[in-house]
């Protein structure tokens, strides 16, 4: 798994790419972690390059996702595509979490 | 073990014995060939010296005959010297010279009186003193023989061939003879012979008498080849080196012979006709007589102190090389011992042995340290095979805590088909197969309340313990709350403390209480999706619930199949206050429902392809009026053969149900 991180005003954009499996999940958490640790309280994750995705890997983001609201901050997920996009709706992530179709708009975001 | 030890000490043995035995026999041969030509190189000047002194003794007395033969022959010349005056001189000639037997003035015929054909004063010694006569006569014609004839004919200075003298002093002897000249019609020509009789004994004597090594000789030969002395009975004057020679076809002894009556002196080598032994001779020439001196000496015997030297030689190399022998197979025995001792050891720590003894070898060479890497070794492996041994009572520990777990998890799903052998409304049919010893998928169902039937199917994120731990709180809370009657009479706002009417048969509702029991203090965010529903079995009512689950399957009584849309509502146990909504549809009888977990969907083969949802639809729609168990086993069977041998990654968990209708009234 390969991350990419861009700095975009208030927000800082991750993005994933390759696969999110049991091996793979807890360095998504653990990248998560560092950045809320250097002062990054608002991400945007983009997993337009992330080709799949386990429960495992739900379970990490979620983690992840929760850690940031305790520290005060937000998580919201653009760009997915196919199995991802499929496994977001289906586990009903999109509900739990902000999903928007582009990077674009989840940086308009309040 | 023993050829080992054999093969390694005889080995070194062999190589440095055969080193050091070639070395040996080199040095021995060697000191051999070499104080022997040293040894060859001396004797040849020592026997050229010894035969040159032989001469010198020889020539000391032949030399002034010629000289005082000569200086009488110039008298005669030039003054015509008196018969009187003749043997005056003769006198004084014999006086002086011991060797001398006689010595003759042989005039020419008729060379001194006119007429008279013999005249030759002669003076030879007697026992008592000299005594003069005249030679000549007609038994004596002298002009006639070879002591007169060839000098004169030569004209020069001949001494005859050695001749056993019996008329004069029974002796041997040579004669030596000058030629004296006169001038007639002014031409210089031979007047006559001025001879002297030389006793040859006393160089007989000599030359026999010279003693070579202990079977070595000297000889003598004249200029023809005669042999005046020679160590063999009966040669003396009857053979020559040139009659030997050819007797015995020696054509080397010819050459030789040659040579030494040509003047030669040379040391050579041959094999001696007189005592048959091999060995070198050396010989030089008499200058005043043109002959010359042999003398022979065995080579065995030369050549004895050499061999002497060289079987000393040897003796040491010999005496040596079994010292070495001896050495070697002490220092490779001190080698190899150690060795084998350590081998001894090594096959018992092999065998199993790990705290068997090693050997410590008191020198501190280089099998001490293999000695003590093998310690080394023994004490890593002895640590090794502790850890194995006690990581692999470990591990099966682990195994055998898995084993009980999977026992008990398997334990807490209802496994009896068909549940409920006297209600004939419903078939069903439910399997779950753990990709590891546990895992976090699920199915479960249960009577609640009046021909109320809840099922449902499953499935925890991630895998193995966790899963199997959050799985087993998930499937309990499920269907506490689903028996809890409190809790479905205060949502349906019963009157608190009032008794409960009926049971919760509304799926939202269980879910939305489990996802709030689940959710709470969940710091693992660890979540579970679930497919839950109840059907009347009655009416063949069915309302149900998603929490994130895959789509179940709908099998209608025809045969058509189709998935069953939810709301995609979020997973259990993620967040709190998540409502879930109850949908419902009715079954007809002969429909059916097919549960999954994505083991099933999402179940790879070895090309990395997913079964995937058409593949189960399509199986789901050649069920026809099979069982549920039928059904079930059907789908696990293709999965299975799908995956063609690839690892299952995820639990496959199955629940076929079908509503046969409500009971009839008869029953």
């Amino acid at each position: 798994m390969e991350f990419t991180e861009t700095k975009e005003g208030a927000f800082l954009v991750l993005a994933v790419a390759g696969r999110m499996d049991t091996l793979t999940a807890p360095e998504f958490e653990t990248r998560c972690a560092a950045c809320l640790e250097a002062g990054n309280k608002r991400l945007v994750v983009d997993l337009a390059g992330l080709e799949y995705i386990s429960s495992a890997g739900l379970r990490s983001i979620l983690s992840a996702a929760k850690k940031l609201k305790a520290a005060g901050g937000d998580m919201a997920f653009c760009a997915l595509t196919g199995i991802v996009a499929e496994v977001f709706a289906v586990s009903g992530f999109n509900k739990l979490l902000p999903v928007l179709p582009t990077r674009e708009q989840a940086l308009a975001r309040a | 073990m023993s050829a080992v030890k054999r093969g390694l000490a005889f080995r070194l043995s062999a190589l440095v014995l055969t080193g050091a035995g070639v070395v040996l026999a080199a040095i021995v041969v060697t000191t051999y060939f070499l104080a022997r030509e040293a040894l060859l190189e001396h004797a040849e000047a020592n026997a050229r010296n010894k035969a040159q002194a032989l001469v010198n003794r020889i020539e000391s007395v032949l030399a002034p005959i010629p000289r005082v033969a000569q200086g009488l022959a110039y008298d005669l010349e030039d003054q015509g010297l008196s018969e009187e005056s003749i043997f005056k001189r003769q006198r004084r000639f014999l006086s002086d010279n011991d060797s001398l037997y006689g010595t003759a003035v042989a005039y020419e015929p008729g060379g001194r009186i006119a007429g008279r054909t013999y005249y030759a004063p002669y003076t030879f010694r007697t026992p008592l003193g000299p005594k003069a006569t005249f030679l000549g006569g007609e038994n004596y014609r002298y002009h006639a023989m070879d002591w007169y004839q060839i000098p004169r004919e030569l004209d020069r200075i001949e001494w005859s061939e050695p001749y056993y003298d019996e008329g004069g002093g029974n002796s041997l002897m040579s004669t030596c003879s000058i030629p004296f000249h006169k001038v007639e019609n002014g031409r210089r020509v031979v007047a006559g012979v001025v001879t002297a009789d030389v006793s040859l004994e006393w160089l007989k004597r000599l030359v026999a008498g010279t003693s070579v090594l202990e079977t070595g000789y000297a000889y003598l030969i004249t200029k023809s080849g005669t042999y005046v002395t020679h160590p063999s009975p009966g040669v003396a004057f009857h053979e020559s080196i040139f009659s030997r020679a050819e007797e015995r076809g020696d054509e080397n002894l010819r050459s030789i012979g040659k040579d030494m009556i040509r003047g030669g002196s040379r040391f050579v080598t041959v094999t001696s006709l007189h005592t048959g032994k091999p060995g070198f001779l050396v010989y030089a020439p008499l200058p005043s007589t043109g002959w010359s001196l042999g003398v022979f000496y065995p080579r065995d015997e030369l050549l004895a102190s050499v061999n002497r030297l060289a079987f000393i030689t040897a003796g040491l190399g010999g005496g040596g090389f079994v010292l070495l022998a001896l050495l070697i197979v002490v220092i490779s025995r001190s080698i190899t011992r150690p060795l084998t001792r350590l081998t001894a050891a090594a096959r018992e720590v092999a065998g199993g042995r790990l705290d068997a003894e090693l050997p410590t070898p008191a020198a501190r060479d280089e099998v001490r340290e293999l000695a003590e890497s093998f310690g080394h070794m023994q004490t890593s492996l002895r640590d090794y095979i502790r850890d194995l041994t006690q990581a692999t009572a470990s591990r099966e520990r682990m195994e055998s805590e898995l084993r009980i777990a999977h026992d008990i998890q398997m334990g807490i799903l209802p496994k009896i088909f068909p549940p409920f052998p006297d209600r004939s409304e419903i078939d069903l049919y439910a399997s779950l197969t753990p990709a590891r010893e546990v895992g976090g998928d699920f199915y479960d169902f249960f009577p609640c309340g009046d021909d109320q039937f809840c099922f449902l199917v499953g499935d925890v994120s991630g895998k193995g313990v966790p899963a199997a731990f959050y799985m087993a709180v998930a499937k309990t809370l499920i269907k506490a709350v689903a028996e809890s009657t409190s809790y479905g009479a205060q949502r349906q706002g019963d009157i608190p403390g009032a008794p409960p009417s009926r049971r919760c048969t509304d799926p939202g509702r269980i879910l939305t209480r489990a996802n709030n029991d689940l959710a709470q203090d969940n710091d693992s965010c660890m979540f579970v999706t679930i497919f839950c529903a109840v059907l009347d079995m009655k009416t063949g009512e069915l309302r149900y619930a998603s929490a994130g689950h895959n789509p179940p399957v709908l099998l209608r009584a025809g045969g058509t199949a189709q998935y069953l849309p939810t709301r995609q509502e979020p997973v259990a146990g993620a967040m709190e206050g998540v409502t879930y909504t109850t949908d419902t549809l009715t079954l007809a009888p002969g429909d059916g429902m097919l549960l999954y977990t994505d083991g099933v969907t999402e179940a790879m083969n070895p090309a990395q392809e997913l079964y995937g949802e058409p593949r189960l639809l399509a199986r789901a729609e050649r069920f026809g009026e099979t069982e549920a168990r039928e059904r079930c086993e059907s789908i696990a069977a293709e999965v299975h053969a799908f995956a063609a041998g690839a690892e299952q990654s995820d639990d496959i968990t199955l629940l076929s149900l079908i509503y046969c209708g409500p009971e009839d009234d008869a029953n």
